[in-house]
């Protein structure tokens, strides 16, 4: 192996393996690697071992109907930075089974149990395969491209049933009973147990029973009724004492499958309904749909456009982090007082994003080309004033009150601790990887859009534990100052829109995958297109939901009281999870 | 024993237990109303002048919720601990002088309802007993949670009721007294919280932890465990919990301003005896601004430093605050 091949491995991977296990991806519009199913685990450790692709960022599958095979796809990075490398399994659809990477990649747990969840692919070897988005009842994987869902009219959007004669009508209203809905053989819904439940707690580690001095273990059922869960999110807790034994999210409550109700979508339908996934930072997800569906398109976006888009995208970072500091004190019981200071300044965010958009938490800003209104001079001039007075402030008034607070500090340091090489092998994204010293941010590794025109610092930690989180967070924001006080002194004048706004995008057959860094961490868009007006497949990488897979680990030994605070560091919007 | 004297009881007691009640609906409005000034918001200020009618509507409300006893539970003890609860906190206060006497109606009324020679240990007693009722809704509610925060309430108070008791040695100690009154005279020069300013701190810690306030709030931590040992409680039940905390808020602010702060004393208060109560009351209100304050600043602390700084930190300082205390006393006293 020369060194050439080690720095830049993709060009003659092919030959660095026995023939006919690898082979390059050759249909028109798609990259990467096809690997054969038998050879998929020696695959996945030598490109780790050996080249360095330390870090499996996306897990996902597509269903080829008409070919009748699955493509399991992989996106996985090396920490220090540079391209992609895109392998991927394909299956019968008959015999949907492939070797799970989960004792290579940890982060691959929640991945891979989505994909059983929703495509019916089998993970050999996965040590906790149940669903983890649908209910456990549930008959059928609905991201199957021939399974139909109650009151199903077309494949497509918009349906010719809405506008018969050109006045819309409700389907729901005319025909309330579709004779679509599946229920598994005698299924009673009075007698039903759901089995998994039991699974889930019998899947719960145990400690040794001491003889002498006779103590049970109690699980507590947190969530999904609970104050301290971000939402409708469930840990199943085992607790000896106050100690936690072992923990196990339980998420899904909010699932509406997003992904199959995209692929109904048209393309820019999809654009406002990214705004409804994680919720606080609606620009983000535009940006990497936005990315995700321009790879496709080929398009160019114009100098204005693209300086705007950052300047959003940094925002709602700011933005997105004093929420999550606010917030993370409310976990520690200061009873919201300083989450309401630290969104003081968030309501004057999203003044400028009604301002600008019309909306102030679902933008639906970004288009394929650019944006879709200019950004007039006094919106540039309120902003200069929150970068220059407001938001500096406040930051200090931060480090003054919180940085060096005696509770703050015992409370968080040294809990929840994530070294760096658990937290590569997790998949974890964001701060929560930076603060446990990892240098890995999407603006620098892989940069899009002008980030690489940018003067900024990737922010790391020492410790990985709550209070370095705290730390990258504040210290983000003032790199964000940063890179937004660069922007304003730099904007050109231009248009922002590339070609003519239009409400059908011809988008050419083939995949990408688009991800900006956003502020809970790598936000992409898988997209596969087929030439029609809607897309073939749609995948969301949510950074939080690939985040909770460190909680548990992250848990394991602490203190009831201390799970609230390191779920809270995590940062999670349960619109992004369940999806 | 007169009549006149029975009747002076009856109405003295009635009155300290509707001014107990009234001071509670009016200490959650002050609560809801500093704390939002503290948090850049406004409170409630809707319902009549400033929001002065606010826990009437509260009370009328929490009157017509549904009362909810879950099947699990232990229906009996369910029913009394929440009883068990607030009649401690009613009565602690009755040992409290309020003033010295006035002459109202051709008759000489002392402000004080008991002037019992061991009021002190009359308090300590009260206080322990509430410690029961929330142990026993946690037991009672048949629900983990509660289980917990009353577990947890029942540790908490425990560890810190040693401190609690050690520190009011040192007032009982420099005035020679277990009776409040006289402990409230000595104090006519220099309030006692000058002379002992470690038990001072000791027992505003202590009370803190013993009514459950933040940053000791342990057992009702809402982010841990939802409500705590009043997860199951509804209606009247749960405001009988939320009485009795508050109610014990001002009976330890009263305690406290009593043994500490020199009471009812304050200038002038010899020549005008009604300026007792008034000075009492405002030492109340700064203490319980205070723990407004702090329930508004601090966050919570863990469970198990909670339970150190109790046996390690505060029991120690308070047993060598009494001994330092006692030698004093001995050396300086004239025979």
């Amino acid at each position: 192996m020369t060194e050439a091949t080690l720095i830049n491995p993709l060009d003659t991977l092919v030959d660095q393996f026995p023939s006919g296990w690898v082979k390059k991806d050759e249909r028109p519009g798609y990259s990467g690697f096809i690997v054969e199913r038998e050879h998929l685990l020696e695959f996945a450790r030598t490109m780790r071992d050996d080249f360095g692709f330390d870090y499996l960022s996306m897990v996902t599958a597509s269903d080829y109907l008409a070919e009748g095979k699955f493509d399991v796809v992989y996106y996985a990075y090396k920490t220090i930075g540079g391209p992609a490398l895109i392998f991927k399994v394909q299956v019968p659809r008959e015999d949907a089974v492939v070797p799970s990477l989960v004792a290579l990649y940890p982060g691959a747990d929640f991945q891979e149990r989505e994909v059983w969840d929703l495509m019916g692919i089998r993970f050999e070897g996965h040590p906790d395969l149940r669903r983890i988005l649908m209910w456990e009842g549930f008959e059928g994987h609905p991201l199957r491209k021939d399974w139909k869902e109650p009151f199903y009219e077309e494949d497509v959007k918009p349906y010719k049933s809405r506008w018969p004669e050109g006045k819309p009508v409700n389907a729901d209203d005319r025909n309330p009973f579709n004779d679509n809905v599946q229920y598994p053989t005698g299924f009673d819904p009075e007698r039903w147990v759901p089995e998994a439940e039991t699974l889930l707690y019998s899947g719960l580690q145990r400690t040794t029973h001491n003889e002498e001095f006779k103590t049970d273990e109690l699980i507590v059922n947190m969530g999904p009724q609970h104050p301290s869960t971000h939402g409708v999110f469930r840990m199943v807790v085992s607790l000896q004492g106050e100690k936690i034994v072992d923990l196990k999210p339980v998420m899904g409550y909010l699932h509406r499958n997003h992904e199959k109700i995209a692929e109904r979508n048209t393309f820019l339908q999809n654009m406002p309904f990214t705004d409804r996934l994680d919720y606080t930072t609606s620009m983000s997800n535009n940006f990497a749909y936005a990315l995700a569906v321009e790879k496709l398109m080929g398009l160019q976006v114009p100098e204005r456009a693209d300086y705007i888009r950052v300047l959003m995208a940094e925002l709602t970072r700011i933005m997105n982090h004093f929420f999550a500091t606010g917030f993370l004190l409310n976990d520690l019981g200061v009873y919201f007082t300083a989450s309401l200071y630290a969104i003081e300044e968030r309501e004057l965010i999203l003044d400028i994003f009604e301002e600008i958009s019309g909306s102030r938490m679902m933008c639906n800003y970004f288009r394929f080309g650019g944006v879709v209104r200019d950004v007039s001079d006094e919106v540039l001039k309120k902003i200069h004033n929150l970068v220059y007075d407001r938001i500096p402030r406040k930051l200090d008034q931060f480090d003054a009150y919180l940085t060096n607070n005696e509770i703050l500090r015992t409370r968080c340091e040294g809990v929840g601790v994530l070294t760096a090489d658990q937290a590569i092998a997790l998949s974890t994204a964001g701060p929560i990887l930076r603060a446990s010293g990892v240098p890995y941010d999407v603006r620098r590794a892989d940069p899009y859009s002008i980030y690489d025109r940018l003067e900024f610092d990737v922010i790391t930690g020492n410790h990985g534990d709550i209070y370095d989180r705290y730390l990258v967070r504040v210290a983000e924001i003032k790199e964000s100052i940063k890179i937004v006080k660069q922007l304003l002194r730099d904007i050109p004048s231009g248009p922002i829109l590339a070609g003519k706004p239009a409400y059908q995008v011809r988008v050419p057959a083939g995949e990408s995958y688009g991800r900006v860094e956003g502020p809970k961490g790598e936000m992409g868009f898988y997209i596969v297109s087929n030439g029609k007006p809607n897309p073939e497949r749609y995948h969301v990488r949510a950074p939080t939901f690939i985040n909770l897979t460190s909680l548990a680990p992250m848990s394991r030994g602490e203190k009831v009281a201390d799970v609230v605070v390191i779920l809270g560091a995590i940062d999670i919007v349960l619109g992004e999870v369940d999806r | 024993m007169d009549a006149g004297m029975i009747w002076e009881w009856i109405i003295k007691s009635i009155f300290l237990i509707l001014f107990m009640t009234g001071g509670f609906a009016y200490v959650t409005l002050l609560e809801r109303r500093v704390l939002a000034r503290m948090q850049v918001r406004i409170g409630p200020n809707r319902v009549g002048k400033f929001g002065l009618l606010q826990p009437i509507a509260d009370a009328v409300k929490l009157i017509f919720k549904e009362e909810l006893i879950p099947a699990g539970a232990d229906k009996l003890m369910f029913i009394v601990a929440p009883v068990i609860t607030v009649i401690p906190a009613l009565i602690i206060t009755g040992v409290i002088p309020w003033g010295t006497s006035i002459n109202l109606f051709g008759r000489e009324i002392a402000l004080s309802i008991a002037n019992v020679n061991v009021g002190v240990l009359y308090i300590m007693a009260v206080t322990s007993i509430s410690v029961y009722g929330i142990t026993l809704a946690g037991w009672s509610s048949n629900n983990k949670y509660a289980m917990f925060g009353g577990l947890r309430s029942t540790a908490q108070m425990i560890s810190y009721e040693l401190a609690l008791g050690l520190s009011l040695v040192g007032p009982i100690l420099l005035a020679g007294s277990m009776n409040v009154m006289d402990i409230v005279q000595a104090q006519k020069t220099l309030p006692f919280a000058l002379l002992q300013p470690a038990g001072f701190i000791v027992y505003f810690m202590a009370t803190l932890a013993e009514i459950n306030r933040a940053p000791f709030d342990m057992p009702e931590a809402e982010q841990e465990l939802t409500a705590g040992y009043h997860t199951e409680y509804s209606s009247m039940k749960f405001a009988l919990f939320f009485m009795a905390e508050y109610i014990k808020m001002i009976a330890v602010a009263m305690i406290g301003s009593t043994m500490f702060l020199g009471g009812f004393q304050g200038p002038f208060v010899d020549q005008l005896p009604w300026l007792g109560p008034v000075y009492l009351f405002g030492k109340v209100i700064v203490w319980l601004f205070v723990d407004i304050w702090i329930r508004a600043t601090l966050p919570r602390i863990r469970y198990d430093k909670l339970m150190a700084l109790g046996w390690k930190v505060m029991y120690p300082i308070a047993l060598l605050n009494v001994f330092i205390t006692g030698i004093l006393v001995v050396l300086t006293t004239k025979r």
